[in-house]
C-alpha cells in the first residue's frame, strides 16, 4: 500500500510526541541530562556531590513552591528573595548571642524560627492585600516591595552580617537531613493543598478566570491573598535553612536566586497566564537547573560561564514549552 | 460576482467542506445559515485566505482567485464584519479606520492628520454616525462600533462584505439602523454574506439563502422558498416538532424571589416584583435598559442604594454572590466566555467550582465524590456524550459550553435561577435542549427569570413577562395576554 | 448623590503622578530651600537623563504588552565593550557606536525569539538578562575598569550651554513622543498592545512592529548607558543591575499599563522618571541617612501605582453609571 511510509513515520513520531507532551519531560531531560554528562565530569556521581546537589536543592525548591502558589493564581512575587534577606537579618537579631532579643531565653530557637516566619507571613499578607483588595498590579507592588524590604533588611543591620547565632539553630545547616524534612513536609503539603483541598480548586479557577470565579462564589480576595502569603512563609521557611547553613544573619541573602526561582518554576512548566502549575512540576523545574548548575561548577566553570548557560538554557526550556503547546493545540484540533 | 466552486476541506482526515457552491451577485445579500459546526467560519476563514481549500477554487469575477491572508482578501475589497469586532479601543475611530494606510503628508512619515480627519467625516457621514472622528472608540457604544467597522469596509470600497453574526449585541433600534445601511449598501451595489443564527432576521433582509449541514450545502435558493419552520427543519436535519416544549406545571403561590424597590441611581429606578416557586418569569427590555444590572443587582454583585431583595421571604442583608449562593440563588450570567466559563480548566473543574465546599469536608475533597456528581449532571444537562471529562471546556461547542456552565448552577440545586441571555450565540438544537431543561426545573420547584432579547423566545417560554426600559418597570404581561406589539412598545418606551 | 463630585476626583486621580510630582517638590522645597535653585534642578534633570532614556525605550515595549527585562544586562555588555574598546587605544565615536551596536543586538535578538519562536517576553528577557550579565562577566573578567579622563568630559560636556545627558535627552524624548503620537507605527504600537490577533487580522505586520520597539528598547539602553558610562566613569561588575526596574517603575509611575495599549512618554514617563530622582536627590540635599533612600523611592512609588489602581476602581464605577445615559440619549 501506498500508505505503508506514512504510518511507520507516524509509528516513530507517536513515541516522540507522548514524550514531548507528558508532563513528566522535565524529569527525563533531567536525567538524560545527568546521564550525558557524566562520562565528563569526574564526580558527578559521587555520593557527596548528590549530597551537595540534594542541599543545593532545598531551599531554592521551598522558595520555588510558593513562586508556584502565587503564577498559579495569575500573579508574581519578585519580592520573596527580599523577604529571605530580611526574615534572616531579624531572626539573626532575635537569636545572636551578644545583643539578641530572646538571648537569655531557654526557648531562643523556637522563637527566632517563629520571629523569621511571622515575617515572611507578614510581607506575604501586605502584598496580597495591596494585590486582592486595592487591585494593584502584582508585578508592581512586589517590585516595590522588594526595594522597599531589602532596604529595609540593610537598614537594620547597617550593611554588616550577624554572626552568634545559637548552636542548635545552626544544626539545621549543618546536617541534611532536617532540611530534607521540612522540604519534604513543605512539598507535600504543598502538593496536597493545592489537588486535594477546596482552596487549591480555588486558586485554579481564579487564576484561570477571576470573574468567573467570584461570580461562582470562589472568595476571589481571600484565595488571593493566602496564596501571597504562601509564598512569604515559603521564603522564611528557606531563611531558616540559608540562615542555619551560613550561621549568618545576612541582608542579601537569597538576593541571586530571584532568577532561579521564577526560572526554575517556568522551566518545570507553571505557566505565567495563571491557572496552570503543580509541585511536582515545579520540583522537576529545580532539579534540572540545580543539575546544570552542579556539572557546571564541577567542569570548574567560572560563574558568568554559567550564568551564560542557566540563561540559555531557560531559554531552550521556554522554547520547548511553546513547542509542546503548538503540538497540543493540533492534537486537540483533531 | 464571486463563485465557491466545489469547495472542500478537512482538517486531519475530518472532513469540515465538501463540495459547497454558490455564488453572490453583486448588489445582493446572501444569508448563511445553519447550525455550530456546520462549516460557516471554515468557509469565511477560506475566503480571508487563513485557510487553503483542499479541492475547489474560488472565483471572483471568473477569475481565480487565491487568497493567502488578510491582506489579500483586503486587496480583493473583501471585508469581514466578525462577532467580535476587530477594533482597538485605545484607538480614535479615525485611526482605526486609517489603521493600515495613514495618509502621509508628503513624503515625511508622518501622519497627515487634517486629510485623515477630513476622510473619515466624510466616510462616517455614509453610515450616518455623527460622531468627531477623533472620539475614541472605547466611548462608542456596541451598534456604533458596528457603524465604524461598517465605515472601515466602506474605507477600502469593499464589493464584498460578510458580516458574521452583527446583531447580537445591538439594541432594537441598532439594529434597525444596521438594516437600513445594508439597504442602501446593496442599492450601491455592494454584495453582501450574512451569517445569523436569527432567522427572523435573515428571512426578512435576504435575497437568497443557502443552508449548509455537516459541512454539505443543503438548499439555497431565493428567500421565498424558506419559511422559519424550513430552515430549522434543513438546519437539523431532522424536524423539530416542539421547538418550544409544553409545559403542564403551574407556578405555585409562594414566593421564592421578591425585588422590594430597588433604586440605583444612573441603573435601576423603584423596581419591585414578585418571582414565585414553580414560576418562569421573563424579563423583556433593550440593550442598555438596565435588565442585566438588575439581574446582577438580584444577585448581589453590584451594590444597591435602595430597597431589598428576599429569598424564600428572607431579607439578603450583606448581599454578596456567595451569600446569594448560600441561599440557593443561581446566576447564568450573558458573557460566557469571560463570567461563566474557565475556558482552560476542565469541563469537571468547571461543573464543580460552585459547589467546590459541600464535596469537602474541612476543607479536605472527597474526590470520589466529586467526580461521581459532576458526571451524573453531565448526563441531566445531556453534555455531549463524546465529551471526556478532563477536556477542557473551550473545546466544546458553545452549546455544549452553555450546558456546562447550566450544569455547575444545577449541581448546587438551586431554589432560584436567573438566566441572562441563556441561549445566545447557541444553534437550534441546543436551544430546543435547554428550554426543555428549564421546564424540568419548574417542574420541580425551582424559579426561573429569563432575560432575553429574543421576545419570542420569551413568549414561548414564560409563565409571565416583565419589560424593562431605562431602568424601569414598564409593563407585566400574563401569558394569556403576550403580544410581541405589546412588549416592544413597552420595551422601547413609546405610550 | 452630586456627580461633580467623582468628576473632580477623577480629574485629580488622572493626573495622579503630575500631582504627586508636584507635592514631592513642593515638600521637598519647604524642607530644603537649596532644592529649587536652578543648579540642583538641572542636577535632577542630568541625574535623571539616563533613566528616563531607558525608561522611553522601556515604554514602546510595555505599550505592546510586552516587557525588556535585559536592558540592564545589555547596558553592562555595551560598557564592558566599550571599555575594552578604550582602553585598547581605539577611538571614542568608534567605542559608543559600538555600545549602540550591542543595543540594537539585544533588542533584535529579544524580538527575534519573541516573534519567531512564540516565547513569551518576560521569559525571553529573562534569559538574555542571565547571558547578557554572565558575557559581560566574561569580557571584564569580573574586575572593575576605570575608564579614562576623556570620557568624564563627556558628562561635563555642554551643547550650546545645554548639559550633554539633558540635550540627548531632550532629543530622545522628542523623537520617541513624535514617533508614538504622529507617525503610523507609534499608532500601531498602540493597537498591537490593545489586542495582538486583532492586530494581525486587521492586516498589520505585527512581527516587525514587535521587532521595531523592542530594537527602540535596546538603542535607548545603549544610550541611557553611554550617559550613566560617563557620569560614573568607571565599568563595575555591577553595571546597570536592576535598571530594568527603575525602567519600568518610571513608566508605570507615568500611567504606563503593563498590560499594553495604555501609556505616553510625554509626560508620563518623563514625570515618573524625574520623580525618582528628585526623591533621590531631595534626600541628598536633606542629607538623609543613605539607607533611608530605598525606602522612599519604594514607598513613593507604592504610593503612585496605588492611586493609579483607585483611578481604576472610580472609573469602573462611574462606568456602571453611564448605562443608562447612553440609552437615554
Amino acid at each position: 500500500m501506498s500508505l505503508a511510509s506514512p504510518a511507520s513515520f507516524q509509528r516513530l513520531l507517536v513515541p516522540a510526541q507522548r514524550l514531548l507532551l507528558s508532563e513528566n519531560l522535565v524529569l527525563v531531560l533531567s536525567v538524560g541530562y545527568f546521564v550525558a554528562m557524566w562520562p565528563f565530569t569526574p564526580g558527578l556521581a559521587a555520593p557527596e556531590n548528590l549530597k551537595n546537589i540534594l542541599s543545593a536543592m532545598l531551599p531554592l525548591l521551598i522558595v520555588a513552591i510558593g513562586q508556584t502558589f502565587v503564577l498559579i493564581s495569575r500573579g508574581i512575587d519578585l519580592s520573596v528573595t527580599s523577604t529571605i534577606g530580611l526574615a534572616s537579618v531579624v531572626g539573626a537579631l532575635a537569636m545572636n548571642g551578644e545583643s539578641g532579643w530572646f538571648r537569655d531565653s531557654g526557648l531562643v530557637v523556637s522563637a527566632g524560627v517563629a520571629v523569621m516566619l511571622s515575617v515572611g507571613t507578614l510581607l506575604g499578607a501586605i502584598n496580597g492585600l495591596a494585590i486582592a483588595r486595592l487591585r494593584m498590579p502584582a508585578f508592581i507592588v512586589t517590585l516595590t516591595t522588594m526595594m522597599f524590604v531589602s532596604g529595609l533588611a540593610i537598614w537594620l543591620t547597617k550593611s554588616r552580617n550577624i554572626y552568634g547565632l545559637p548552636a542548635a539553630f545552626n544544626v539545621v545547616g549543618a546536617y541534611i537531613l532536617p532540611g530534607v524534612a521540612v522540604t519534604l513536609a513543605v512539598a507535600v503539603a504543598a502538593h496536597l493543598s493545592l489537588s486535594r483541598t477546596v482552596f487549591g480548586r480555588w486558586l485554579y479557577a481564579v487564576g484561570h478566570n477571576e470573574r468567573a470565579a467570584h461570580i461562582s462564589g470562589v472568595p476571589v480576595d481571600r484565595v488571593i491573598l493566602s496564596a501571597y502569603v504562601v509564598c512569604g512563609l515559603c521564603g522564611a521557611i528557606a531563611a531558616v535553612l540559608y540562615t542555619g547553613r551560613l550561621e549568618t544573619g545576612s541582608a542579601t541573602m537569597g538576593q541571586r536566586i530571584l532568577l532561579d526561582v521564577i526560572g526554575a518554576t517556568v522551566i518545570g512548566g507553571t505557566s505565567l497566564y495563571g491557572g496552570k502549575g503543580k509541585v511536582l512540576w515545579t520540583v522537576f523545574g529545580v532539579l534540572f537547573l540545580t543539575l546544570i548548575d552542579n556539572t557546571l561548577n564541577l567542569q570548574n566553570l567560572s560563574h558568568f560561564t554559567i550564568m551564560i548557560v542557566k540563561g540559555a538554557v531557560i531559554l531552550l526550556a521556554a522554547v520547548l514549552d511553546t513547542v509542546r503547546h503548538k503540538l497540543a493545540g493540533k492534537l486537540a484540533d483533531v | 460576482m464571486f463563485e465557491f466552486r466545489g469547495i472542500s476541506k478537512g482538517f486531519f482526515g475530518v472532513p469540515v467542506l465538501s463540495d459547497v457552491s454558490f455564488s453572490i451577485e453583486s448588489g445582493s445579500t446572501v444569508g448563511l445559515v445553519g447550525e455550530n459546526g456546520a462549516g460557516k467560519s471554515t468557509l469565511m476563514n477560506i475566503m480571508g485566505g487563513n485557510h487553503q481549500p483542499d479541492a475547489g477554487t474560488l472565483m471572483l469575477d471568473g477569475v481565480s482567485f487565491e487568497p493567502r491572508g488578510p491582506r489579500d482578501a483586503a486587496m480583493a475589497r473583501i471585508a469581514f464584519i466578525h462577532q467580535e469586532l476587530n477594533l482597538f479601543p485605545n484607538l480614535s475611530i479615525a485611526e482605526n479606520l486609517f489603521l493600515t494606510s495613514f495618509p502621509r503628508r508628503g513624503g515625511m512619515p508622518l501622519i497627515d492628520r487634517k486629510t485623515m480627519r477630513k476622510r473619515a467625516a466624510a466616510l462616517l457621514a455614509e453610515v450616518e454616525l455623527d460622531m468627531p472622528p477623533d472620539t475614541l472608540v472605547e466611548h462608542l457604544t456596541a451598534g456604533e462600533r458596528q457603524l465604524v467597522e461598517i465605515t472601515k469596509a466602506l474605507s477600502i470600497e469593499a464589493r464584498l462584505i460578510i458580516l458574521d453574526e452583527p446583531t447580537t449585541s445591538l439594541t432594537a433600534r441598532e439594529t434597525e439602523r444596521l438594516f437600513a445601511l445594508m439597504a442602501r449598501l446593496r442599492g450601491r451595489g455592494i454584495a453582501i454574506i450574512y451569517i445569523s443564527h436569527s432567522l427572523d432576521d435573515v428571512l426578512r433582509i435576504c435575497d437568497r439563502i443557502v443552508v449548509l449541514r455537516d459541512g454539505k450545502l443543503v438548499a439555497s435558493g431565493p428567500r421565498e422558498e424558506f419559511t422559519k419552520e424550513r430552515l430549522v427543519t434543513l438546519m437539523v436535519g431532522r424536524a423539530i416538532q416542539q421547538y418550544f416544549p409544553p409545559r403542564v406545571t403551574r407556578p405555585s403561590a409562594d414566593p421564592a424571589l421578591e425585588a422590594i424597590g430597588l433604586s440605583h441611581a444612573g441603573v435601576v429606578h423603584n423596581v419591585s416584583f414578585t418571582l414565585q416557586r414553580g414560576e418562569v418569569l421573563g424579563l423583556a427590555g433593550l440593550m442598555g435598559s438596565g435588565r442585566t444590572e438588575l439581574a446582577r443587582i438580584l444577585f448581589g454583585l453590584d451594590e444597591c442604594e435602595h430597597g431589598e431583595v428576599r429569598v424564600q421571604g428572607r431579607s439578603l442583608r450583606s448581599h454578596s454572590a456567595r451569600e446569594s449562593i448560600r441561599q440557593r440563588v443561581a446566576f447564568l450570567t450573558e458573557d460566557r466566555r469571560s463570567e461563566g466559563l474557565c475556558v482552560e480548566a476542565s469541563i469537571t473543574d468547571n461543573l464543580a467550582l460552585v459547589t467546590l465546599p459541600s464535596l469537602a469536608r474541612l476543607g479536605w475533597l472527597d474526590l470520589g465524590k466529586l467526580f461521581a456528581s459532576t458526571a451524573a449532571i453531565c448526563m441531566a444537562v445531556r453534555l455531549n456524550r463524546s465529551a471526556r471529562a478532563s477536556q477542557p471546556a473551550k473545546s466544546l461547542s458553545g452549546g455544549n459550553q452553555q450546558k456546562v456552565v447550566l450544569g455547575k448552577w444545577l449541581l448546587a440545586e438551586p431554589t432560584v435561577f436567573i438566566l441572562d441571555e441563556p441561549t445566545r450565540g447557541i444553534d437550534v438544537g441546543a436551544k430546543s435542549e435547554i428550554y426543555t431543561l428549564i421546564n424540568e426545573l419548574v417542574a420541580r420547584g425551582v424559579a426561573v427569570l429569563v432575560i432575553s432579547s429574543e421576545i419570542e423566545e420569551l413568549i414561548g417560554i414564560c409563565d409571565r413577562i416583565l419589560v424593562m426600559s431605562r431602568g424601569e418597570l414598564r409593563d407585566e404581561v400574563d401569558r394569556p395576554d403576550f403580544d410581541r406589539e405589546r412588549i416592544l412598545r413597552a420595551a422601547l418606551n413609546k405610550p | 448623590m452630586s456627580s461633580a463630585h467623582p468628576r473632580l476626583l477623577l480629574i485629580a486621580l488622572n493626573n495622579a503622578p503630575t500631582v504627586l510630582f508636584a507635592l514631592v517638590l513642593a515638600a521637598f522645597g519647604l524642607l530644603a530651600p537649596q532644592f529649587f535653585t536652578g543648579q540642583n534642578l538641572t542636577n535632577i534633570g542630568v541625574q535623571a537623563s539616563s533613566t528616563a532614556i531607558v525608561a522611553i525605550g522601556m515604554t514602546f515595549v510595555l505599550l505592546t504588552a510586552g516587557i525588556d527585562l535585559s536592558v540592564g544586562a545589555s547596558m553592562f555588555v555595551g560598557a564592558a565593550v566599550v571599555g575594552k574598546m578604550v582602553l585598547a587605544g581605539q577611538p571614542l565615536p568608534l567605542a559608543l557606536a559600538a555600545m549602540i551596536g550591542v543595543g540594537a543586538m539585544f533588542g533584535a535578538l529579544n524580538a527575534l525569539l519573541i516573534t519567531r519562536v512564540g516565547v513569551m517576553p518576560f521569559v525571553v528577557t529573562l534569559a538574555t538578562l542571565y547571558m547578557g550579565r554572565g558575557l559581560a562577566l566574561w569580557i571584564t573578567q569580573t574586575r572593575a575598569m576605570n575608564l579614562p579622563e576623556s570620557f568624564l568630559q563627556l558628562g561635563s560636556l555642554k551643547l550650546a550651554g545645554i548639559p550633554l545627558p539633558i540635550a540627548l535627552f531632550v532629543a530622545v524624548l522628542v523623537l520617541a513622543h513624535v514617533t508614538l503620537t504622529r507617525t503610523p507605527f507609534g499608532r500601531q504600537v498602540y493597537a498591537v498592545g490593545a489586542d495582538l490577533e486583532a492586530a494581525r487580522k486587521a492586516g498589520l505586520d505585527t512581527r516587525r512592529i514587535l521587532f521595531g520597539v523592542y530594537l527602540i528598547c535596546g538603542v535607548c539602553a545603549a544610550l541611557g548607558g553611554i550617559i550613566s558610562l560617563a557620569q560614573i566613569g568607571a565599568v563595575s561588575p555591577k553595571f546597570g543591575e536592576y535598571r530594568e526596574f527603575t525602567a519600568i517603575a518610571a513608566a508605570v509611575l507615568g500611567g504606563t499599563s503593563l498590560f499594553g495599549g495604555r501609556g505616553h512618554v510625554l509626560p508620563g514617563t518623563v514625570i515618573g522618571a524625574l520623580l525618582i530622582q528628585s526623591v533621590e536627590n531631595g534626600l541628598v540635599i536633606l542629607n538623609a541617612d543613605p539607607y533611608l533612600y530605598p525606602l522612599v523611592t519604594s514607598a513613593i512609588i507604592f504610593a503612585a501605582v496605588l492611586l493609579d489602581s483607585t483611578r481604576n476602581r472610580v472609573l469602573a464605577r462611574i462606568g456602571r453609571r453611564k448605562i443608562r445615559i447612553e440609552e437615554t440619549k
